[in-house]
């Protein structure tokens, strides 16, 4: 008999035995029909599915089991481990729910090694575009495709292309906006970190599509390490050919530099980083033109995200039709999202447009990891807004979420529980467009400081009723006045907790209390006597000595010289501090 | 480096799938790195020379599962290809000693994926 191997683990939620006793239970049978030596029996840390029993996958038939019970082994041994026959009523297929095409060779390919992209069918694309498609022969496949931004704007990306290709200029310059700054993403630096060679690629063929021979990477200082990998496949697609002149034999010629952003969020803005890179400060100017007719230096340049770019290979060597195929009707292909905060796995995971975000956040994330109460996602960074529990089940892309209030952005999604208090969260993202406005206009250099002071006072417990409506009038004013994308979003997260979660700000407000527990000044610290177990180790901690009391007789918190500050909660070991 | 023209690619693809048969790869993407895999990068190359088990070891980017690194993945001849999370010291000796020389697949420490590719 060959050689088998059983991958098991008990994937039900709080089990922390379930695997090894069923693994004894297993082994023991194994023995008893002599199978021990031929059959390799594995615990595994994580199956990567949720909530389904005990789990067993059977190698090299690679057949899944779910909710195995212990009267189920002699069925498995018998006509599996055996035959290499499925039990049927116990199969379970695992839901492929990522589909991997930007992200299938990170984490496969060596980044520093441009023969394991050649291997991968890498260049292949650009090589079928030299040879044999005209320039806009490619922008068709890609305005075909329905490819669009995956910065944040949703662009068509052929029809930029074709902007760009149709400008009168004699020079044009294709950029890759790699300033990614939006707080909890990170898809663009794994994309550069893991297979830089997939963007570079892209790039190439822009610049084919649109006539152009130089290209630059604006990635932020932030990112040392996709610097330097980027650098280094620079280094080796020149030194092979790739860039220069006469790409591939062909008569397309073109060069790509790296330029460094210098850590200022409103850099990632098209126009903002245009300046940068003519070594100008950053700050955007008023679009109409567009960059795709006046960009660098004047001249009609094309600006395309990391996760755009990576995209375009696919896309040109496995023809707009396939791309087509994959996701929503308005939006096609797949989006990487970075999924943090609350939830359990986090990490990147690529999922094709149209995937519903319960999905996401439960079945590939496995839900919250504290085991508490799911309460919104927060997606697009400091221009997005947050998505509520009711929502959960829309089918994420482009026009979904700008109807719920926010926006795919780039991709970053944080999850939150019944802790995370909305106002905070709100006052959380004002703050990181307060810091990174660059202050040339005003609704977003003043309005954004406004609605800080506001939110800050509803935190601390100063909040009146109007101040609802005033944030609203500031938002709407930043939404209309202000220059660049920064400051006509900045106010979407204050709209979309509104929105949403108008009764939290009231509560702050009229009660003056915060739901989620997480505002400071608004809660009062109060100890369990029937808990406490008089250690002292809150009055040692306690900065304002306002905890007084001795081993014997316990102790009390004296609210008068009480600063909020929490730090009495955090040490007590036995949960006897009470926020009210 | 003479320049690539369309006639090297097959050549290319022959050659680096006609690599090493036996391989340990390690995520050292920033994620990775933060999480220990450097550590762990050293701890499997000082136990491999050891062992002095002809194994190639490389790196790799982000799998994408930064809740579980570091993590390397291991392809043994007549073993099936696993990948294994939170690799630390101990464990990546473990490998070494258990996977590859002892020809056993770890306890504890495989992380199984389930993704669809959108193209091979």
């Amino acid at each position: 008999m060959s050689e088998k191997t059983v991958l098991l683990q008990d994937t039900t939620a709080g089990s922390t035995t379930g695997t090894s006793d069923f693994f004894g239970v297993f082994k023991a049978a194994l023995r008893e029909s002599d199978l021990a030596d031929n059959v390799r029996l594995v615990r595994v840390a994580d199956m990567g599915v949720y909530n389904q029993g005990v789990v067993m996958t059977i190698l090299p038939e690679n057949i899944t089991y779910a909710n195995v019970e212990a009267h189920d082994i002699k069925r498995i041994i018998g006509v599996t481990l055996k035959h290499g026959n499925p039990v049927k009523d116990l199969l379970y297929q695992p839901k492929f729910r990522q589909m991997r095409l930007v992200l299938k060779n990170c984490g496969r390919l060596d980044p520093g090694s441009i023969d394991d992209y050649i291997a991968a069918d890498g260049y292949r694309a650009l090589l079928k575009a030299v040879e044999q498609k005209t320039p806009d022969e490619v922008i068709a496949e890609l305005k075909a495709s329905g490819l669009r931004g995956r910065g944040g704007g949703g662009y068509s990306t052929g029809l930029k292309w074709q902007f760009t290709r149709e400008a009168a200029g004699e020079l044009k310059y294709v950029i890759c906006n790699a300033d990614e700054g939006d707080p909890g993403a990170y898809m663009d630096r794994s994309v550069l970190e893991g297979n830089p060679h997939s963007v570079i690629e892209g790039m190439l063929l822009a610049g084919y599509a649109i006539g152009s021979s130089q290209g630059f990477f604006y990635i932020r200082a932030e990112y040392p390490l996709a610097i330097e990998r980027v650098q280094k496949a620079l280094d080796q697609a020149r030194e092979r050919g790739l860039l220069g002149n006469h790409i591939l034999g062909s008569d397309f010629s073109m060069d790509i530099e790296i330029r460094l952003g210098a850590g200022a969020f409103v850099c990632g803005e098209e126009t903002a980083l245009i300046a940068s890179i003519e070594g100008k400060r950053g700050t955007p100017v008023p679009r109409p033109p567009y960059p795709s007719v006046r960009g660098l230096w004047g001249m009609p340049t094309c600006i395309n995200n990391v996760e755009t770019l990576a995209n375009v290979a696919p896309i040109l060597l496995h023809g707009a039709d396939w791309f087509a195929g994959i996701g929503t009707q308005t939006s096609k292909g797949t989006k990487v999202f970075a999924l943090t905060g609350k939830v359990r796995n986090s990490g990147l995971v690529e999922v094709p447009m149209g995937t519903t975000l319960r999905e996401i956040v439960f079945d590939i994330g496995g839900g919250i990891a504290s085991g508490r109460a799911f309460k919104a996602v927060q997606t697009g960074g400091p221009s997005g807004g947050v998505i509520p529990e009711k929502y959960l089940d829309t089918p994420v892309d482009y026009d979904n979420l700008q109807k719920l209030g926010s926006i795919m952005g780039s991709g970053g999604m944080i999850v939150m529980d019944e802790c995370d208090c909305m106002v905070d969260i709100a006052k959380f993202y004002i703050k990181f467009c307060v810091d990174e406005s660059c202050g040339k206009c005003a609704p977003c250099r003043i309005g954004g400081y406004q609605i800080l002071n506001i939110l800050e006072g509803i935190t601390q417990g100063r909040g009146t009723l109007q101040d609802l409506d005033r944030l609203i009038l500031i938002a709407r004013a930043m939404k209309m006045g202000s220059l660049c994308g920064l400051g006509q979003t900045a106010a979407n997260p204050v709209i979309s907790t509104l929105a949403y979660f108008e009764d939290e700000y009231r509560e702050h407000i009229v009660n003056r209390r915060c739901p989620a527990r997480k505002c400071r000044a608004l809660l009062e610290f109060n100890i369990i006597r029937h808990l406490c177990k008089k250690c002292g180790l809150c009055a040692r901690a306690c900065p304002e000595k306002a905890i007084t009391g001795d081993r014997e007789h316990g102790y009390s918190i004296d609210t008068e010289k009480c600063i909020h500050c929490g730090v009495c909660f955090d040490v007590c070991k036995f949960s006897a501090v009470e926020r009210i | 480096m003479a320049a690539l023209t369309g006639n090297d690619f097959d050549a290319i693809k022959a050659k680096v799938q006609g690599g090493a048969k036996n391989w340990i790869k390690v995520g050292m993407s920033t994620c990775g790195i933060a999480a220990g895999a450097g550590k762990t990068y050293r701890v499997l190359e000082d136990e491999l020379s050891k062992q002095g088990h002809p194994v190639s070891l490389l790196t790799c980017g982000c799998l994408g599962m930064c809740y579980a690194e570091p993590l390397v993945e291991v392809c043994i001849e007549g073993l099936p290809r696993v990948v294994y999370c939170r690799v630390s010291e101990e464990c990546a000796r473990e490998i070494v000693r258990g996977h590859v020389m002892g020809r056993k697949l770890l306890q504890d420490y495989i992380l199984a994926m389930h993704y669809e590719e959108a193209f091979s």
